[in-house]
């Protein structure tokens, strides 16, 4: 939701029910969210509108191999503004061969709490 | 030629999702010989080049990317004794279940006890749908660029459009975002997007990529290298409204438009094929038309999710050594059609008095507040009947009649 | 390379194309010193690979034309060339349709050119015989021509070169000629690869060369680009044709009416349509055109209006007749300038020009002889091996093969079954072309259904493994890069 939407659609992921959600920013600034079926679905809405956290993959080329690459992901959501500084973090890494599936390759990435691991073995 | 013939008692052709479960259901299934041929060098098929997640959340309770999803198992494979070869390719499957098999060490000819075809899918391409235009480098498909870019860490271009808005071409606007591309608009022919609501935000929105619903390309410009492409709007009859054509400045056009089950050694062994799915004719045992060879995955019907081309590979390799082992069933089968608003329903066929039988199947567009409803085709008696709040073309579903079928039913779905 | 740039050659041909390489092979029987120059990266990427690849027997242009005259004597000598060259072919025979009673007296008048151009066996036959001459076909009345066939154009072209090669002839590629020097009876041709010079030119250079005559001062020709558009069906799409069919073509058409054509592999071809464009490189498809040629192709033949597509390719014919001109026949034109003696040009060489092309080779060979002393090699050696095909083997050729080597174990093309051996020995070819078209037009990568999208990062791998670094990696040549670098590292 951007600063000038007033107005947002969303479907909550927590469980199959898969409540279509409507989330108002009201006049005083207070989010309102519509449409849930239960309380899980109000923090969830909420997040995703005013902070919301996301995962990323990509892979990086492993340092002993003939042009191999190993795929990488964190092991949590971090807030969707750190997307581009991990990226650019996981740009530089060279991990050695061998790597391990699960193997973390950055710890805590940038403050985060969340660890970029290593999705696949190399040898 | 005098090569002694080798045999095995089940051949799973396909190491990727579907495969290897099938290689796992047909040893725990007490196969002896259960022999797994996947063409690529490693086994995990398209699991391999899906580096982000969401992979996992039926088979492992929590959502992991694909190539772990692979590697587990993978590993599982490796505990048990199953005849593992990569860089194998069949190319030919005779109806008696003779294949025909090349790889860097040897040539051979394998007769099976059973077959579980798992070959998995290939992608529309441009020139099946007729994009006008000149033919420049830079076009790719959304799953080609994908292992380009994630196996071979390539960069293939600097402006790209996506042609499709299913789940790939969306997974790729966001890899191509990672690495500074610039994605101009992905284009979506209907009305409503083919991928999850999830993706639209997380690969389109997040990036302020704009996607555009009832639009197509319409021509591709550029001479050795893809220059620009045009779009326009489409009508009802999908056919482009002259008048609203735009030229878009790019050097990469990705295609994102539709999976084809890959079934050519299934035409080869004489099977009987839906063009509903693409995909082979099956019973409730995953037996195709052709006795002893099972179908499962993507090569049977295109999924959305990974662990549910698991499942069906689990129970194809598990009757797949049942009938290796001898099993083999006299009953008569009926048929199942698909009703109102469903583009198809599977199985299609089903023993008849079998009960408990599920089914799997897709609507043809997207519907709100339906019941699904398997009736009688000629008695109209409710088999079965679900209620769905929503339904989308782009979710495969599943309905289950705990009651026995006997007469052809048809899988309908109602407002 | 130094020595090579000053010495002088003999003969030099401008333009790889299927005529420009026969030329070149039949000059290669003599004791010449020859050379080639094709401005693009690889050969017969001109109309040499955007035709229907069929053999004429000669009865569509008019007798005593040029055209008529080399097609008649080509048709007799391209199926043992083929042969020595070991190009896949097929003296498939040919049927020219008509529909309805009225187009018989057209057929007729066929038939009489034909004839009198000395066209063999050519008959006239009724419905029963059509339908037992090719299932496919619809009419009352047809033209067969027994003698009419198909062949691969691009593997011609390649072969004839590779044959050339092997007898001492030189190719350059990516060698447009930029600017030609008259001086002391030889010809200085500039090229960015060089400056070449030569006692003798054969300017084949197709839809550019009357561009090519000018640089020379010759100012004779204007080459008309004229589009045809082509649609290939899926080999799996359950029709098998076994010979072309053409509509009745009607007295105006510049084309040769919408034809259905098979391929050796079992596709069917849908084209070529006729339209004047304005640029020579204009290349594009249109959903106008694809859409006639389906409706047409639908009328000769219905099954076709339910068929698959994989493919589709236009070719720029060169001709001699400009639309807006009264003209509706251009003649071949083999001729040596008269301001520029030594100087042969071939202008307007479209269709039936792969039919001709041994012949006016031979044309061209006396042309040259008349002027130069030309004695034949003792050593010329006529034939080409046949490129071996892992997908047209037995199971104990295959067996054998892969027992040997292993790289014929490797499948880079899903749909074609083309294997890795194939693919390094398409690279490893004597002209150093390595491009991903190379590969497609001497293995048949990327033909089949899935168009290239299994095989693409295959071939990649492939090619970096043979040295080409991945900047480098191009469709055809030039601007037509795949990549642009790597992403890290």
């Amino acid at each position: 939701m951007s600063e000038s939407a007033a107005f947002d659609r969303l479907t909550c992921v927590l469980c199959p029910v898969g409540c279509e959600l409507e989330v108002v920013k009201d006049a005083a600034g207070e989010i309102q969210v519509q449409g849930n079926q239960c309380d899980k679905g109000l923090p969830f809405a909420v997040e995703e509108v005013l902070r919301p956290r996301r995962n990323l993959a990509t892979s990086v080329p492993v340092r002993g191999t003939a042009a191999k690459m190993v795929s990488v992901r964190l092991n949590r959501t971090v807030p969707r503004e750190m997307i581009f500084p991990i990226l650019k973090e996981i740009a530089e890494l060279r991990p050695a061969a061998p790597v391990r599936r699960g193997q973390v390759l950055i710890a805590d990435v940038l403050g985060t709490c969340a660890d970029v691991i290593a999705t696949r073995s190399v040898s | 030629m005098a090569e002694p013939i080798e045999t095995c008692d089940v051949a799973v052709i396909g190491g990727g999702p579907a495969g290897l479960a099938a290689a796992l259901g047909a040893r725990r299934a007490g196969a002896g010989t259960v022999v797994l041929i996947e063409r690529d060098r490693t086994l995990g098929g398209i699991l391999n080049q899906c580096v982000h997640d969401g992979f996992g959340l039926f088979l492992y309770k929590e959502t992991i990317s694909g190539p772990e999803y692979a590697e587990r198992l993978i590993e599982d494979v490796a505990r048990e004794s199953i005849k593992v070869e990569t860089g194998a390719m069949v190319l030919d499957l005779a109806a008696d279940r003779l294949l025909r098999v090349n790889a860097r060490q040897g040539y051979r000819l394998i007769r099976a006890g059973a077959v579980v075809l798992a070959m998995g899918c290939r992608e529309r391409t441009r020139e099946m749908i007729e994009i006008p235009g000149t033919r420049p480098a830079g076009i790719f498909t959304a799953g080609s660029a994908q292992n380009l870019v994630n196996l071979q860490n390539l960069r293939i271009g600097h402006e790209a459009v996506i042609l499709g808005s299913g789940d790939i071409g969306l997974i790729m606007a966001r890899r191509l975002a990672f690495e500074g591309v610039a994605v101009k608009g992905v284009f979506e022919i209907l009305p409503w997007a083919s991928g999850l609501e999830r993706n639209i935000r997380q690969c389109l929105m997040d990036f302020s990529i704009p996607l555009e619903l009832r639009s197509t390309v319409v021509e591709i410009r550029g001479r050795d290298r893809v220059e620009s492409v045009v779009v326009a709007k489409v009508d009802g009859a999908l056919a482009p409204l002259a008048g609203t054509e735009r030229v878009i400045p790019c050097d990469t056009l990705l295609l994102s438009v539709g999976l084809i089950p890959e079934n050519e050694l299934s035409k080869r062994a004489g099977i009987e094929l839906s063009p509903l799915t693409g995909g082979a004719v099956v019973d409730e045992t995953l037996m195709t038309s052709v006795e002893g060879i099972f179908s499962c995955g993507n090569v049977l019907h295109i999924h959305d999710i990974a662990d549910w081309a698991s499942f069906e590979g689990f129970a194809a390799g598990e009757r797949a050594a049942r009938f290796a082992a001898g099993e083999r069933s006299a009953a008569k089968t009926v048929r199942v059609s698909a009703g109102p608003n469903v583009r198809y329903a599977l199985p299609q066929l089903v023993t008849a008095g079998k009960a408990g039988v599920e089914w799997s199947f897709r609507v043809t567009r997207p519907m709100r507040n339906v019941r699904i409803e398997i009736k009688g085709r000629a008695s109209d008696r409710i088999y079965a009947r679900k209620k769905f709040a929503r339904l989308l073309p782009s979710e495969l579903q599943k309905i289950k009649v705990r009651e026995a079928v006997e007469e052809d039913i048809e899988v309908g779905c109602r407002e | 390379m130094a020595g090579t740039k000053s010495s002088i050659y003999d003969v030099v041909v401008i333009g790889g194309g299927v005529v420009g390489c026969a030329v070149l092979r039949e000059l290669s029987r003599y004791d010449l010193k020859l050379l080639l120059l094709e401005k693009e990266a690889d050969l017969a990427e001109g109309i040499s690979k955007g035709n229907s690849g069929v053999i004429h027997a000669g009865f569509n242009v008019p007798a005593g034309s040029l055209k008529a005259r080399t097609n008649v004597a080509g048709l007799a000598l391209i199926y043992p060339l083929a042969d020595e060259l070991g190009v896949p072919h097929r003296k498939t025979g040919k049927l020219v349709v008509a529909l309805a009673d009225e187009d018989r007296p057209r057929l007729e008048e066929l038939k009489t050119e034909g004839d009198r151009s000395g066209v063999p066996g050519l008959e006239i036959v009724g419905e029963s015989e059509i339908r037992r001459l090719e299932p496919l076909a619809r009419g009352r009345w047809a033209l067969h021509s027994p003698h009419s066939g198909i062949i691969s154009p691009y593997e011609l072209t390649i072969a004839l070169a590779e044959c050339a090669w092997q007898n001492g002839a030189e190719v350059r590629l990516e060698a447009p000629v930029e600017a030609v020097a008259c001086a002391e009876g030889l010809f200085r041709l500039a090229t960015p690869r060089g400056v070449f010079s030569a006692r003798r030119v054969v300017n084949s250079a197709g839809l550019f060369s009357d561009e090519v005559a000018r640089l020379a001062g010759i100012e004779d020709y204007r080459i008309f680009p004229y589009r045809g558009e082509y649609l290939i069906t899926d080999k799996d799409c359950g029709l098998r044709l076994g010979m072309p069919v053409y509509p009745v073509p009607s007295r105006d058409d510049p084309g040769l009416g919408i034809h259905i054509t098979p391929t050796l592999e079992g596709n069917i071809i849908l084209g070529p349509s006729a339209e004047p464009v304005e640029d020579k490189r204009d290349a594009a498809s249109t959903r106008q055109v694809m859409a006639r040629l389906k409706a047409e192709a639908a009328r000769l033949m219905p099954e076709l209006g339910r068929t698959s597509f994989i493919h589709s390719y236009t070719g720029l014919r060169p001709k001699l007749i400009d639309p807006r001109g009264k003209d509706r026949f251009g003649d071949f034109i083999v001729e040596e300038s008269a301001v520029r003696p030594g100087w042969t040009n071939l202008a307007g060489i479209e269709s039936p020009g792969l039919t001709a092309a041994p012949a006016i080779a031979g044309m061209v060979a006396a042309m040259i002889g008349a002027g130069l002393d030309l004695r034949k090699r003792p050593d010329f050696v006529p034939e080409r091996p046949r490129r071996v095909r892992f997908a047209a083997a037995g199971d104990a050729e295959r067996a054998a093969r892969v027992s040997r080597d292993a790289d014929w174990g490797e499948m880079i093309c899903r749909c074609e079954h083309v294997t890795r051996a194939e693919v390094t020995a398409a690279l490893r070819n004597p002209f150093g072309v390595r491009t991903m078209d190379a590969v497609k037009r001497r293995t048949r990568c990327g033909m089949g259904r899935c168009q290239g999208g299994f095989c693409t990062p295959r071939i990649v791998e492939v090619l970096q493994d043979e040295g080409v670094p991945v900047e480098r990696i191009t469709k055809r040549g030039g601007g037509s890069r795949l990549f642009y670098g790597r992403l890290k590292g």
